[in-house]
């Protein structure tokens, strides 16, 4: 079994959203939500100006608040370390919602909630996630956290700074953020490493 | 020049309201139908003459609490809260609550019958309507990320629960019930207010929520505690205008908690 993570080279990113276009496109996201979203920051005084973009999407936590709130088990994680929705079992009733700290998870209006699976069906292909394989500027790394040859494992041994989103809550996201721009990093988020 | 920070999207983020109208509402039934399916279990615990019409309440309101989630699921159509009933999820509040309320009105109808052991009926009902009175305060206080959402919800929601419903049950005349209703809305303030200290005093998301709180109806939220508090001393003369202050303290604080606690401070 894998544990499968990713991490996304904050130096390296442009903010040119074609992982969220290729997300919105390979998993059928309905209008007005998103599983992939990009977030622009632009702080400071002239001159001493900054602008960020950050892609955010679900952290794959190893420890998902979101999982153990559902009442029927529709939200679990597979072998594989994925956390996922059974659309069968989902009863749409948000607790999920209400518990991911990260904004990760969304009402389908075709009665479920929906959430990034690294696209869990090109895995099973032998595939990347359509966002990893879409990014221009390869600043997307993903694979297996077990294996020490893996893009993921290697992106991360070779990074100056790795950061996770919210490490107060515990959550121990498997997406993890290279090379923040040192002086502004993550905002209040410390430094996982 | 000042120095500011200007964020923004590509790509909506799922940040906007999850629960609307139908669930403040439901956070208001589960209260309604829990304090006065526990209200059953005492009286038929306790008394002599025990009718049917208050068991056939209580399961009036559990089934006008269902309907009204099942009019708001994206899942009506689906059948799928079957797989609440198939599964067992203790660490779920929500599963908590479905089995208590399941639990509340198959009790309920067997008192309303006159069926089978009355007292072990009721014996059971005091288990079953507490897990539904506790059910909004555990699914509130398990998201962690929600600084609004704090652990005193775990009192304050069952508690403030049980007040509405006795709240009304004063209204129909079960005079009896004066007293708890006293000491229930003297507690919901206390509870209140220790909320607003706790937010006030701790950690900077906590002080972030209770500006948010205060920003979106904190005075609103003040008014409620202030009815609940206020109640008590009309109660010897004037049980319905008490009655009514406390029903609309507890639906007023139950509803701006679940709606304006659902803030959750923003990424930086």
């Amino acid at each position: 079994m894998a544990r499968y993570a990713m991490a996304i080279d904050l130096s390296a990113c442009v903010g040119c959203a074609a992982c969220a276009v290729a997300c919105k496109l390979e998993n059928e996201v309905p209008p007005g939500v998103s599983r992939l979203w990009i977030r622009l920051e632009e702080s400071g005084t002239f001159p001493d100006l900054s602008l960020q973009y950050r892609p955010e999407q679900c952290m794959q936590c190893a420890d998902p608040p979101c999982v153990p709130v559902c009442p029927t088990g529709a939200s679990h994680i597979n072998e594989d370390g994925i956390v996922l929705v059974d659309a069968e079992t989902c009863i749409a009733c948000g607790a999920c919602i209400a518990a991911c700290p990260y904004g990760a998870r969304y009402f389908d209006e075709r009665g479920f909630v929906g959430k990034c699976t690294f696209c869990e069906h090109r895995l099973a292909e032998g595939r990347v996630p359509a966002c990893v394989e879409t990014c221009p500027t390869l600043c997307r790394s993903f694979g297996d956290l077990d294996d020490p040859d893996s893009d993921v494992s290697r992106a991360i041994r070779a990074a100056q700074r790795v950061d996770v989103l919210k490490p107060e809550q515990g959550t121990h996201p498997k997406l993890v953020y290279l090379n923040a721009p040192a002086r502004f990093g993550l905002g209040r988020e410390g430094m996982a490493r | 020049m000042t120095s500011t920070t200007v964020t923004t999207f590509y790509g909506a983020v799922n940040n906007g309201a999850f629960w609307h109208w139908p669930t403040l509402l439901h956070f208001c039934l589960v209260a309604l139908a829990g304090g006065v399916a526990l209200l059953v279990a005492y009286r038929a615990l306790t008394s002599e003459r025990f009718g049917w019409r208050l068991p056939a309440l209580s399961v009036a309101l559990i089934a006008l609490d269902m309907i009204v989630l099942w009019a708001e699921s994206l899942a009506r159509w689906r059948l799928t809260h079957v797989y609440l009933f198939l599964s067992i999820r203790p660490a779920s509040a929500i599963w908590w609550g479905a089995w208590g309320l399941a639990g509340s009105a198959v009790l309920g109808l067997l008192l309303a019958f006159g069926w089978g052991p009355r007292r072990l009926w009721g014996a059971l009902l005091v288990v079953t309507s507490t897990m539904a009175l506790l059910y909004p305060g555990l699914a509130l206080a398990a998201n962690s990320a929600r600084p609004l959402w704090t652990p005193l919800l775990l009192a304050f929601m069952p508690v403030t629960g049980l007040l509405l419903a006795w709240g009304l049950a004063l209204l129909f005349r079960q005079r009896d019930l004066r007293p708890a209703v006293g000491v229930l809305a003297l507690a919901s303030g206390l509870l209140g207010g220790l909320y607003l200290v706790g937010l006030a005093t701790g950690d900077l998301a906590a002080r972030e929520g209770l500006h948010h709180l205060w920003s979106e109806g904190g005075p609103w939220f003040v008014a409620a505690l202030a009815a609940m508090v206020l109640a008590p001393t009309l109660l010897r003369r004037y049980p319905a205008a008490a009655a009514l202050l406390v029903v609309a303290g507890a639906v007023l604080a139950r509803t701006l908690l679940v709606e304006i606690g659902a803030y959750m401070p923003p990424l930086l």
